[in-house]
């Protein structure tokens, strides 16, 4: 262990971290069927903790894999940075499951930005909402960007990043049209705002242990 | 804030070239800004304080609802973009037309928050540039791909099909019809080949040729074709279009034509083989099959003739000049009242008469419609009997030898066609040496074994009598005799023969049983030799040639009915009879026949030609024996075809003979008949 001291999320915490972002996801597939009209499934098997380099390092820097991200900032009591990452390869065939296969590759290729843009900004912003309605806080969002380019630029973009920052780290599956694609899900917070964080799923186990449900959303 | 404030805030947001709408808490708007007023058709003053879904009633405002209620409620900003939401807000431009738009929603200021903007980007004319480039770009190309008969399909780097042109579609395409979206290597079944065309490509390392894969169409049947890749780029995305031209047809081709160049390679081996190991038993099979097929060819021709035969023979005019030369000379000596010299010539016109009416029979039998009267023979007497007679045909110039031998076995054979056979060789015999040599007529005991059989399958092997005439003429060379036993051929002048003499000595051998053979040489002579079937039996009774000098003399009373229409026959059966000491009673019909019958009349005997006016002789006969039953009856007929009719159905009491007869022959009948 060296200094300064990272934070350490328990099984439980983790857990519960786990399932309020399928939570999110969920919901998130929910807008997206309304939008696209067809059966969509999100998941998120589990959600871990991990440094900067190491998410980096499951990104798979070695490779110099081009990579696709929708990013979007929050900012409020916890503070970060939110991302959908996808090798670059599949993002065409997620715009294609999204958007169905009727139009042609050049349409597609014309909408991808767009229809990444927008699909990742449900995503993430169901996962935020969710996440601090469900911790009793609420984030201002960021409208989304779309970044190309290799793991370690999504996680150095300016402000400045901290030596100490955590990555909550998971992959995400998507299922639509026949079609299984996974991508990544993380979210760049600082120390501070992994702290906060562990205190409020800390609160947030305790209050659903006492009433053996996950409140509804009281904000 | 002050009025002027507020003017210069409306003033900023008119002239911002998007659309600016805010909303409150309960949704309603509280601002909207002029690109709004030309874009939507509404004012602010008819939007404010009214819910979108009032101001845009139809539209499909679910998520933009949801989008400013999750701004208002969790602060988050939300983009809606015209890619996944083609219908947004029902915005036109300045010309009317649809206007395309993002919109975004973000919250406005800080906690609590109470407002919240929705921003309308204007990208209509982005886009139009975008697709109006990519559709000057892509005219060309598409004009090519849609209608290249070659498959096209683009994949990405997972190797998913991206695109496929019509013709892949329509060749591999699944049920549901598209190819889009599929793993490009399902589509084969040569997997590893395909796997290496694609990373050659997305390594930029083309091998330089196209590859040959093997594709499955949707039945399962599978299909060949020719792989060229290319990569391209869109951006950051890597694709491969892969071309794969279409080469069933050249397979098919190049494989019937591989197939019938084996196949043509075995049957020549296969034909060698078969030639080394066959050639010589072939050659042998030919030579004995060659020599067969001329044997059969020549019985085959003897039977054809034996139906053409009835025709004149050149033989016959030598006959009739010997009678009507006769019968000069009796006129002469008669006339001169030297009657002591008539008697030899009438005998010799008697002869040839008879030797006339054998020819006839001759004829017949060769034609086969008179059958045969083959009887067990001695073959030395009749051939000497004949000694006189062949003297004379042969003349002072030819030497004339018969030899016969002692201990002759018999035979059994028709003694006037063997008569006829000798005269015959002897004749051509004669004709052959125009400048005088030598004849021989030979006679023989002769054993044909089997060798000789198997050479000559038409003889059966056996014991036969050998009667051989040689000559020592012309001869003749191998394809005269080859054709010398065919009728009508001859190698007389026209008119001095009719060359039916030797055939009709074949088809006298083959008839009775034997068989004929012709040596010769050119220039040396001829031998022919008859082979007549070993007899193993006795002489019946002796029948040799007629004594025309005995008589039959009538016994006393005895009556004979001569039923004829041919009035110089019947005469001349009546002369004759009644010369033999018989009383006779004519008719020349039917009817005339049936009225003597009918009376008391006494009738030993009818003798009756067959064939006559009305009733024939047959009807006669059976009439008047309804009432006498034991009438004798000699059946007269002039064509041996009626014999063999009559053959069958001769009962007890009948007998037939057949014209012309002598009459003696006749007298001999009816003696027969009548008992002695």
């Amino acid at each position: 262990m060296t200094a300064p001291t990272p934070v350490i999320l328990t099984e439980m915490e983790l857990d519960a971290l786990t399932e309020l972002v399928n939570l999110g996801v969920s919901n998130a597939a929910h807008s997206l069927r309304e939008l696209v009209r067809e059966e969509i499934l999100l998941s998120v098997p589990k959600v871990t903790v991990v440094s900067r380099e190491e998410a980096i390092k499951n990104l798979g820097e070695r490779d110099a894999k081009r990579l696709v991200a929708v990013h979007q900032d929050f900012e409020g009591d916890i503070a970060g940075r939110a991302l959908l990452i996808f090798p670059e390869t599949k993002s065409l065939e997620l715009v294609r499951a999204i958007v169905g296969s009727d139009l042609s590759l050049d349409e597609i290729v014309e909408l991808e930005q767009e229809a990444l843009a927008e699909t990742g900004n449900i995503i993430l912003n169901a996962c935020l909402a969710t996440m601090a309605n469900n911790l009793g806080r609420t984030l201002k969002i960021s409208l989304p960007e779309v970044l190309h380019g290799a793991g370690r630029e999504f996680f150095y973009v300016k402000p400045p990043p901290f030596v100490d920052d955590n990555v909550l780290f998971s992959f995400i599956n998507f299922s639509v049209r026949q079609r299984n694609i996974t991508g990544y899900i993380a979210m760049l917070l600082d120390l501070p705002s992994l702290a906060t964080l562990k205190n409020l799923l800390t609160e947030l186990i305790e209050r659903t242990s006492q009433t053996a449900a996950v409140p509804p959303n009281d904000n | 804030m002050t009025t002027d404030e507020r003017i210069d805030q409306k003033q900023v947001l008119d002239a911002v070239n998007g659309g600016l709408i805010l909303f409150d808490l309960e949704r309603r708007v509280v601002g909207w800004n002029a690109w709004m007023d030309t874009a939507s058709g509404h004012s602010e003053a008819e939007a404010r304080g009214k819910l979108l879904s009032e101001i845009f009633p139809g539209a499909d405002l679910k998520r933009l609802v949801f989008a400013i209620q999750a701004a208002l409620t969790s602060r988050s900003s939300t983009i809606l973009t015209h890619a996944l939401n083609p219908a947004l807000l029902p915005l036109k431009t300045r010309s009317q037309r649809p206007l395309l738009h993002d919109i975004t929603v973000s919250a406005v200021g800080t906690p609590p928050i109470k407002q919240c903007l929705v921003f309308v980007n204007d990208v209509t004319m982005a886009t139009r540039r975008e697709r109006y480039l990519r559709d000057r770009q892509n005219a060309r190309y598409d004009a090519v791909v849609a209608n290249a008969p070659d498959l096209i399909i683009t994949v990405d780097r997972d190797g998913l099909v991206q695109f496929a042109n019509p013709a892949a579609l329509s060749q591999l395409g699944r049920a549901g019809g598209t190819l889009i979206g599929v793993a490009a290597k399902d589509l084969f079944q040569t997997k590893d080949q395909w796997h290496s065309v694609l990373q050659s490509a997305f390594n930029n390392s083309s091998a330089g040729h196209p590859i040959d894969l093997i594709a499955q169409r949707p039945d399962g049947t599978p299909s060949h074709l020719e792989a060229s890749a290319s990569l391209w780029a869109s951006g950051a995305n890597n694709f491969v279009t892969v071309i794969l031209r279409d080469v069933n047809e050249r397979r098919a081709i190049s494989e019937a034509l591989r197939k019938s160049e084996t196949d043509a390679r075995d049957a020549a081996v296969a034909l060698s083989e078969l030639n080394q190991t066959l050639e010589q038993r072939v050659e042998e099979r030919t030579a004995r099959m060659m020599q067969m097929e001329e044997e059969l060819r020549q019985s085959q021709k003897m039977e054809a003739i034996g139906q053409l035969t009835g025709g004149i023979a050149h033989d016959f005019n030598n006959l009739l000049q010997g009678i009507t030369g006769s019968l000069d000379l009796v006129k002469k000596r008669a006339m001169q009242g030297r009657f002591n010299e008539i008697d030899r010539f009438i005998s010799g016109a008697m002869a040839s008469a008879n030797r006339a009416s054998a020819l006839t029979h001759r004829l017949l039998a060769f034609s086969r419609r008179q059958p045969l009267a083959p009887k067990p023979l001695e073959v030395n007497p009749l051939l000497t009997s004949m000694e006189e007679l062949l003297r004379r045909t042969l003349g002072e110039r030819v030497v004339f030898e018969m030899v016969t031998a002692g201990g002759l076995w018999l035979t059994k054979c028709d003694p006037n066609q063997l008569e006829n056979a000798v005269l015959n060789l002897v004749i051509n015999a004669r004709d052959a040496m125009p400048d005088g040599g030598k004849l021989t007529v030979e006679t023989g005991n002769s054993h044909l074994d089997n060798t000789y059989s198997t050479v000559h399958p038409e003889i059966e092997p056996g014991q036969y009598v050998c009667i051989s005439v040689t000559d020592t003429g012309s001869g003749m060379s191998a394809a005269t005799i080859e054709k010398a036993f065919e009728p009508f051929f001859t190698t007389k002048p026209i008119g001095t023969g009719t060359g039916l003499g030797l055939s009709m000595i074949y088809g006298f051998a083959k008839q009775s049983g034997g068989h004929a053979k012709i040596y010769s040489e050119l220039g040396q002579g001829t031998t022919v030799k008859l082979y007549l079937p070993r007899f193993r039996g006795k002489i019946e009774q002796d029948e040799l040639i007629p004594d025309l000098s005995e008589i039959y003399n009538a016994h006393t009373n005895e009556t004979v009915l001569v039923v004829e229409d041919e009035f110089v026959v019947r005469e001349l059966i009546v002369e004759v009879l009644k010369e033999l000491g018989y009383s006779t009673l004519e008719a020349d019909d039917g009817s005339a026949a049936l009225k003597i019958l009918d009376s008391k009349q006494r009738i030993d005997l009818v003798i009756s030609d067959i064939g006559l006016p009305g009733l024939n002789g047959r009807q006669i006969i059976d009439a008047a024996r309804e009432t006498r039953p034991s009438l004798k009856v000699l059946f007269m007929t002039g064509y041996a075809e009626n014999a063999a009719i009559a053959a069958g159905f001769l009962e007890p009491g009948m007998a037939m003979i057949t014209k012309p007869f002598a009459m003696d022959a006749l007298a001999t009948r009816i003696r027969d008949m009548l008992g002695k």
